[in-house]
């Protein structure tokens, strides 16, 4: 059978490895092949080991170095009592761990990270839906409005940050342009006042990202045959009934893996709120994430040990709710892939 | 198009390569064996007078000592302290940078990242500044750093608005004090600006209260024992509460930056927006490179910290730090000390004065101070019984960073001070 299968396709699979090894212990059978074919054949499998080597190498280096290498670090120095200076030495088990599911303001952080989980799905879902519907009609100045919505998503989120925290100060043109329409009595400390804080983090979020899920909606808009809407409008389907009979389940892969980046995202949110509140008093303000805490607790206090201890709980809750999200959530997207095709 | 990319690849793994390659060469002394020395400089003042100040030293210094290089790297204020853990922690630290001291240097002490330079403090510098200066910087039998400049702690303020607000002469107590606070908010400025972003400038409201409630014992106590047992904490907690009632800080306060533009809570002072701010006496150096023509306030005043009643610390003991410089374990030795010794000198500290505002370590450069306020300032601070490091500093990093937020917290109304009491002494589980 093997012998079979190596000598028919022979010819075509010219650098198919497995058949070259059984036709190695296959003994007497193939003493009739021409000589000369498998030096040649192990060039073209060295060569192509090589260029695999050479290829994947640096990738797979920096993978390793970079993410595989720090996350064993940080599980390593979880155990101990760490200020930074020289080897850690004084080991505590998991009392880092202990105090960070014992500290108040940690579960607090978790609240916030579930908040703006849960927020962003709820509130930039529903609009970009609509707006990437909208978007694929034919209309005038649709180009530059599709660059409009995205242009936040493009700029960097140092900037974005800044420029908010500038808008948004007690004395900044937000609360001028409410004075100056009228709406004096809306003024407020966004930023600075704790109950609503969050809510103008929230805004910033959506305001920032709602230009990606536009745009993957739009693709995925895009890659839904004509025909089925010409078949539905012929059976008299009106607009509505189409865009949700048809339009949002073939939109279903795209929507779940927008709300898969959307919720990693919020799970890790860091830079925005370290622009806008800075490194002491996201807590205060009610907008601390898991990675400012980390930060907080960890670096700015010089605890190194306890910091990785922060930042391996968080890597188990993100690697937690991914595993879970694609077990039950993206099965049916990725069967394909995974399962080679297979139905 | 995909040959394009992989051009563009190719750029980008180069360029990334020689990025990790230069990484990795910076940093650290080097010496060439021709005895030429080259060390790194951190310091803090990014821009302005005092960027000048070090800028002008560093050229001074290497005109007499042809054989040393110095590079300078100015880093933001509230960086430097993370930075320079990072750097130390992977051996790629400066050779000379700016000391905090307190629980700060003796964590670096104990790491052994410090070089001792008792026996290297030259007779001048140990003739020009007092004993006292040093004794911040003394462990172990050794010194750790160089002082170059002392600052105490006191409310800046603008006299030309508390005059408007019909204010009389300066408070001494917290009933004067707040009798004032409301005065200025009837004249419709914000009476105290505070940059609690930053969390330390609000914390040393708490430092402060803490400084009249505790005794001298108490304070430095817990520098070892880490314990806030006592009531005296709790008892400052409330003082501060009590203040933080009366609204006397400036609106949107949480969001405030300390020291950077115009928003922040020094900018506030210099665009007369606000009336004071607590402050140590780097203060008016940061206040006048934020005046609309970046020249000193010209009604810029000082009073201290004022008396609280029913504490057990004396009324004229102050908060203070001392600005230092500190050479590291793996420095050269001799050019590092050398470069430690020449900014003290007698003219180098007239031009770091004259840079910072700050008033200088070296008694016969104190003679040229001349801003009636830093002469208040100074003349209070060798009054004073004790003068205390800033908290945060005195009980070092991770425990200062739990007493600072949760004093922020105390500020905007989500905790109180029995928080403050027990945020504090949690965080030294922690570390």
């Amino acid at each position: 059978m093997t012998l079979d299968t190596s000598l028919g396709t022979n010819p075509t699979t010219g650098s198919d490895r497995a058949s070259g090894s059984t036709t190695a212990g296959s003994g007497a059978s193939d003493a009739p092949r021409p000589a000369g074919r498998r030096p040649a054949k192990r060039i073209a499998d060295w060569r192509k080991r090589a260029e695999i080597a050479v290829l994947a190498g640096p990738a797979v280096i920096v993978f390793v170095t970079f993410v595989i290498l720090p996350v064993g670090m940080a599980a390593y120095y979880g155990f101990f009592k760490w200020q930074g200076y020289g080897p850690p030495t004084d080991f505590v088990g998991l009392q880092n761990y202990v105090i960070i599911f014992q500290d108040q303001a940690f579960r607090s952080v978790l609240m916030h990270n579930g908040f703006i989980v849960v927020l962003s799905l709820v509130l930039q879902g529903p609009i970009a839906i609509v707006l990437a519907l909208l978007l694929n009609q034919k209309m005038h100045g649709r180009g530059l409005i599709r660059v409009l919505v995205f242009v936040p998503y493009v700029i960097s989120e140092v900037i974005v940050g800044t420029g908010w925290s500038l808008l948004l100060q007690s004395n900044g043109a937000v609360n001028d342009m409410l004075q100056g329409i009228g709406l004096g009595g809306l003024r407020a400390d966004w930023l600075s006042n704790p109950d609503i804080a969050i809510w103008t983090l929230l805004l910033i979020i959506s305001w920032k990202y709602i230009g990606f899920a536009v745009i993957l909606f739009l693709a995925g808009l895009q890659s839904i045959p004509e025909e089925l809407f010409e078949a539905a409008a012929i059976d008299g389907a009106g607009y509505w009934q189409i865009q949700r009979r048809i339009t949002l389940p073939l939109l279903g892969p795209t929507i779940r893996i927008w709300a898969f980046l959307s919720i990693i995202g919020s799970l890790q949110l860091f830079d925005l709120v370290y622009i806008i509140w800075g490194q002491y008093i996201a807590s205060t303000a009610g907008t601390s994430t898991m990675a400012t805490y980390m930060v907080g607790n960890g670096r700015n206090s010089g605890n190194y040990g306890f910091g990785s201890a922060v930042a391996v709980v968080m890597f188990i809750i993100s690697l937690a709710v991914a595993l879970i999200y694609q077990r039950f959530v993206l099965r049916r997207d990725t069967a394909g892939a995974i399962t080679e095709g297979k139905k | 198009m995909t040959r394009k990319n992989r051009f563009a690849a190719a750029i980008a793994i180069a360029a990334g390569t020689a990025l990790l390659a230069t990484g990795c060469s910076s940093g650290g002394a080097a010496d060439d064996g021709n005895g030429k020395v080259t060390m790194t400089f951190w310091h803090n003042s990014t821009t302005g007078p005092g960027k000048a100040y070090w800028d002008d030293t560093v050229k001074a210094f290497e005109a007499k000592n042809p054989n040393v290089t110095i590079k300078i790297q100015a880093i933001q204020n509230e960086d430097l302290d993370g930075k320079l853990q990072t750097a130390l922690n992977s051996g790629d630290g400066p050779d000379v940078f700016l000391q905090r001291g307190g629980g700060k240097l003796n964590a670096m002490i104990n790491a052994g990242q410090l070089l001792d330079i008792k026996d290297s403090i030259s007779a001048d510098a140990k003739k020009s500044i007092s004993a006292g200066t040093f004794s911040g910087y003394d462990a172990k039998d050794g010194t750790y750093a160089m002082p170059v400049a002392v600052l105490p702690e006191g409310v800046w303020y603008s006299k030309d608005l508390f005059e408007k607000a019909g204010i009389d002469g300066t408070p001494t107590t917290m009933d004067e004090l707040n009798d004032d606070i409301s005065k200025l908010k009837d004249s419709g400025v914000d009476p105290v600006a505070v940059g609690a972003k930053d969390a330390w400038p609000a914390a040393h409201w708490y430092y402060n209260f803490a400084l009249r409630a505790c005794s001298e014992k108490t304070l430095t106590g817990a520098a070892d024992s880490l314990k806030f047992d006592n009531a005296c904490w709790t008892k400052a907690g409330k003082d501060l509460e009590s203040f933080v009632d009366t609204k006397p800080f400036n609106q949107g306060f949480l969001t405030t930056a300390a020291q950077q533009g115009a928003g922040s809570s020094a900018g506030l002072l210099a665009n007369h927006k606000a009336a004071m701010e607590l402050m140590g006496a780097w203060d008016p150096g940061v206040i006048s490179s934020l005046t609309p023509d970046a020249k000193p306030l010209p009604d810029l005043g000082w009073f201290p910290f004022p008396a609280v009643s029913g504490g057990k610390g004396d009324a004229k003991s102050m908060m203070g730090g001392v600005d230092g410089y500190s050479c590291t374990a793996k420095a050269p030795k001799k050019a590092c000390t050398d470069f430690l010794n020449f900014i003290v000198q007698k003219d180098n500290q007239e031009g770091y004065y004259k840079a910072f505002q700050a008033i200088p370590v070296n008694q016969d450069a104190q003679s040229v101070v001349s801003e009636s306020y830093l002469k208040t300032a100074l003349a209070a601070y060798k009054d004073a019984p004790f003068v205390s490091q800033y908290l945060d500093t005195l009980y070092g990093q991770n425990v200062g960073n739990a007493l600072n937020t949760s004093v922020v917290d105390v500020l905007a109304d989500k905790g109180t001070a029995k928080d403050i009491v027990t945020t504090t002494n949690q965080a030294a589980a922690k570390g």
